[in-house]
């Protein structure tokens, strides 16, 4: 069972990772009083929607006054606000595990709901969609490309390429967004500025999606752009030392094709370390999903972030931080999963 | 026998990469000093991002050199400031002093506005007379405003400073008085009739215009004169300064931003931090992650199971939303950005340099050293160190633009320290004002440039190196 038991330490690592993060997170607004922020903003909110409620029976504004304070003097005791933060710590950590996040102060969904956690899920699907496309591509383009380019030092090809690659690592996406708005929509009108769907969308679902594809494009051939060159340039470099081992050597000694070594024998064992390294781009990718939504307008959570940071939105910006990270906890998962799946010496 | 040291020199110099990477750099650095030197250390606070301090530069222009290509020459923004007057004593004891101002004018278009300042006027008697008179190329001569600097107030003893705080300003854009003398003088020099009210709706016209067709409307090209006269009534009278403001469509080397800013200004001012964040928190995380790597790997046991937990726990945090979030509650400054970095930046290091150090552990020449009775810090200092000299140089220089992208980024999303311009600030207010939907490309494309560059003059030179530090991808 070496194979469920690795899995199953990773991802209790992983959890940790998880735990750490909020516990540390939880400390800091803790101490900065944003949880006393977020909690009151709480409290507002629900005293609003019990005043609404009651007016129609209390017509004394006197008395309604009264009934409003006592309630929110009891909402406050039951939020632990009259205590000090750190006794609220085991409460918020609950709080944040059970996605329960607060209210957002700034933003709302379509539907008119201001939870973080509404926000959030209505966000998540258009950024795993524009992350996992781009990562998708950009790890097919550097594995070929890469193993093409091993067997071909020194060539025209391989030198442009690591120049290339060298450009790439060193563009900031979000500069690259922009620069392909001005050439593309500014200049050249063939691309959208920005956004998801046309407004109003297409009603055929045909349609619609040609339009999220026209829309998607630009954002996608940026993320791809910021990775592809590191992707081939890894897996150039762990091809080029592969190719020197031994038993390369040997199957080239039996006169097995180029074609089966290159696949065969080197791929297989470059696939590993290749894989690492989209491991290790997955922080970045996020990063880099924060930076494109906000130059394309893109409504993931990203764009969420930044409209968070620009409106100061506490509550917001905590969940937004805690879901980023659940996400990457996840998404690493099962990147590893096809890791100890690809490479069996890690099994325990 | 080659030393080691020099080997590796002339290695990492027979690249063409390598080369580029330093010349790369080298341009960097002195523009970096030449910021420093050139701006004082508070010019961020005090003039960059005070709207104030440039009111009188055109919004949201192009660079002037975009007239080479352009088929009707536009108007470049001029600001022409006074030098030593000429001075008169008439008999009756006045002193008249007269400034000068020239300008050559060849532009197809009128200046979108024209105003006078006047700073710090210091009289002891009674209130100099100011009169500002046109000298058009055709010869022709116009005075366009005349004026009493205001009288001294009751109790205010001499000298009497005035404009000192706040500039005196002459907008001929909304002067009645210099619309009427404009009237008159083209009544009487051209004989043309105009209305006050009809000249103040775009008075440049009529001052720098051809009356060949009877109607001002293409620019009179040539040199034009204007004279600031003072006259004075004491010896010891003095005028701070005097400047007049053109309002042009173009301007310097990369045009203006949305507040009048210079943008090349603004790119020169981004040399030096963007350079010392990178390069600060590099060193830093460098030293730090090594220095854990290697005590990890050296000593082993409980040392090593601390920084090998910590630094994977570190490592794969998601970095941008946790350093948005820190930085946010934090506050943005230069330094906060620097420590949150390196607090997340070091466990990479750390983990690569334990491996090293592991393998370094067994190594005969350091049971050899062992064996001597030499102490664990100079086996590490002595002879563990040396052996990773070129990796750690490497990685150093390839964590640059790391940092350097990173503090970019940040400062777009708004989270840049406000009393430094950065190329990211820069990017975000462009960003923020529409910059790319209206096409002010010379807003965007300068700072992005400059970032990308120098990320990129590490990454060649990190490139450089890697021959260095793996002799399989040596050629030749």
């Amino acid at each position: 069972m070496g194979l469920a038991r690795t899995l199953t330490i990773r991802a209790v690592n992983l959890l940790l990772v998880l735990f750490l993060v909020l516990f540390l997170v939880v400390i800091i607004i803790g101490a900065t009083g944003t949880s006393d922020k977020i909690l009151m903003a709480i409290v507002r909110q629900e005293v609003s929607t019990y005043r609404q409620a009651i007016s129609r029976t209390i017509t004394d504004p006197e008395a309604l006054e009264k009934a409003v304070e006592t309630y929110k003097q009891e909402l406050i005791r039951a939020y632990g606000l009259d205590k000090p933060w750190y006794t609220r710590i085991g409460d918020m950590l609950r709080r944040i595990i059970f996605l329960d996040l607060g209210v957002s102060k700034s933003l709302q969904t379509f539907t008119g709901s201001n939870r973080v956690i509404d926000l959030i899920v209505e966000r998540l699907p258009n950024t795993v969609l524009l992350v996992t496309t781009a990562t998708v591509v950009s790890f097919l383009i550097g594995l070929f490309v890469g193993v093409k380019l091993a067997t071909a030092i020194g060539s025209r090809l391989d030198r442009a390429l690591t120049y290339f690659s060298a450009i790439s690592y060193a563009l900031p996406t979000w500069w690259t967004g922009i620069i392909f708005i001005l050439v593309f929509y500014f200049y050249l009108r063939i691309f959208p500025p920005g956004g998801m769907y046309s407004i109003p969308p297409p009603e055929d679902a045909l349609a619609r999606l040609l339009d999220l594809l026209w829309h998607a494009a630009l954002p996608i051939i940026v993320l791809v752009l910021a990775t592809v060159g590191s992707n081939i340039y890894v897996t150039r470099t762990v091809v080029i030392n592969i190719a020197q081992e031994d038993f390369v050597m040997a199957a080239r000694a039996k006169g097995l094709s180029e074609r089966i070594i290159r696949w065969r024998y080197i791929a297989r064992v470059a696939a590993p370390p290749i894989l690492t390294q989209l491991i290790l781009g997955l922080a970045g990718s996020i990063g880099g999903a924060i930076l494109t939504e906000t130059v394309f307008g893109w409504p993931g959570m990203g764009l969420l972030f930044y409209q968070a940071i620009v409106s100061s939105d506490e509550a917001l910006i905590l969940g937004l931080v805690y879901v980023f990270t659940l996400v990457y906890v996840i998404a690493r998962f099962v990147l590893e999963v096809f890791y100890v799946i690809l490479d069996p010496r890690v099994r325990i | 026998m080659i030393s080691p040291r020099r080997e590796a020199l002339r290695i990492f110099f027979s690249s063409w990469v390598s080369k580029i990477g330093i010349a790369l750099l080298v341009i960097l650095l002195i523009f970096s000093i030449y910021a420093l030197a050139a701006f004082p250390p508070e010019y961020g606070k005090l003039v960059w991002n005070n709207p104030k301090a440039w009111e009188n530069y055109p919004k949201s222009v192009p660079p002037s050199w975009v007239n080479l290509f352009a088929e009707s020459k536009y108007f470049e923004h001029k600001i022409l400031e006074s030098r030593e007057p000429v001075t008169f004593r008439s008999p009756d004891g006045a002193i008249k002093m007269i400034y000068y101002f020239d300008l050559d004018y060849d532009a197809d278009e009128f200046p979108k506005f024209f105003s006078m300042l006047i700073k710090d006027v210091t009289y002891w008697k009674s209130p100099p007379a100011i009169t500002l008179r046109l000298l058009r190329p055709d010869g022709k001569a116009a005075e366009l405003a005349s004026f009493m600097v205001s009288s001294p107030r009751e109790g205010e003893s001499p000298p009497y400073t005035r404009y000192r705080e706040e500039p005196f300003i002459l907008k001929i854009d909304s002067d009645v008085n210099v619309w009427r003398s404009l009237s008159s003088f083209i009544k009487d020099n051209y004989g043309l009739m105009f209305s006050p009210s009809e000249i103040g709706r775009n008075p440049e016209r009529f001052i720098f215009g051809s009356p060949a067709e009877g109607n001002f409307s293409t620019p009179l090209k040539g040199r034009y004169r204007f004279e600031v006269s003072v006259t004075a009534y004491d010896g010891r009278d003095s005028v701070g300064r005097i400047s007049l403001i053109l309002g042009g469509s173009v301007y310097g080397l990369l045009g203006t931003d949305v507040i009048g800013r210079d943008v090349a200004t603004g790119v020169l001012l981004g040399f030096p931090t963007s350079l010392f964040i990178g390069i600060i928190t590099s060193v830093i995380v460098t030293i730090l992650g090594c220095l854990l790597g290697i005590i990890g790997g050296f000593f082993g046991g409980k040392t090593d199971e601390v920084v090998q937990r910590t630094s994977d726990i570190v490592y794969n945090l998601p970095l941008l939303p946790l350093t948005i979030f820190l930085i946010f509650l934090m506050g943005s400054s230069i330094w906060n950005i620097v420590l949150l970095l390196v607090v997340f930046g070091w466990p990479g290091l750390a983990i690569v340099t334990r491996s090293i150090a592991l393998q370094l552990r067994e190594a005969p020449f350091i049971e050899a050293a062992k064996s001597f009775g030499s102490s664990p810090w100079r086996i590490i200092f002595r002879h563990m160190l040396p052996q990773v000299t070129p990796f750690i140089v490497a990685q150093m220089i390839f964590y640059v633009p790391t940092f350097i992208l990173l503090e970019a980024a940040l400062s777009f999303l708004g989270l840049g320290d406000p009393s430094l311009p950065t190329w990211g600030q820069m990017l975000e207010l462009g960003f923020r004002n529409g910059a790319i939907y209206l096409g002010l490309w010379w807003w965007i494309i300068p700072p992005g440039v400059m970032i990308v560059l120098t990320a990129f003059t590490f990454v060649l030179i990190a490139l450089g190196m890697e021959p260095v530090v793996n002799p399989r991808l040596r050629t030749g």
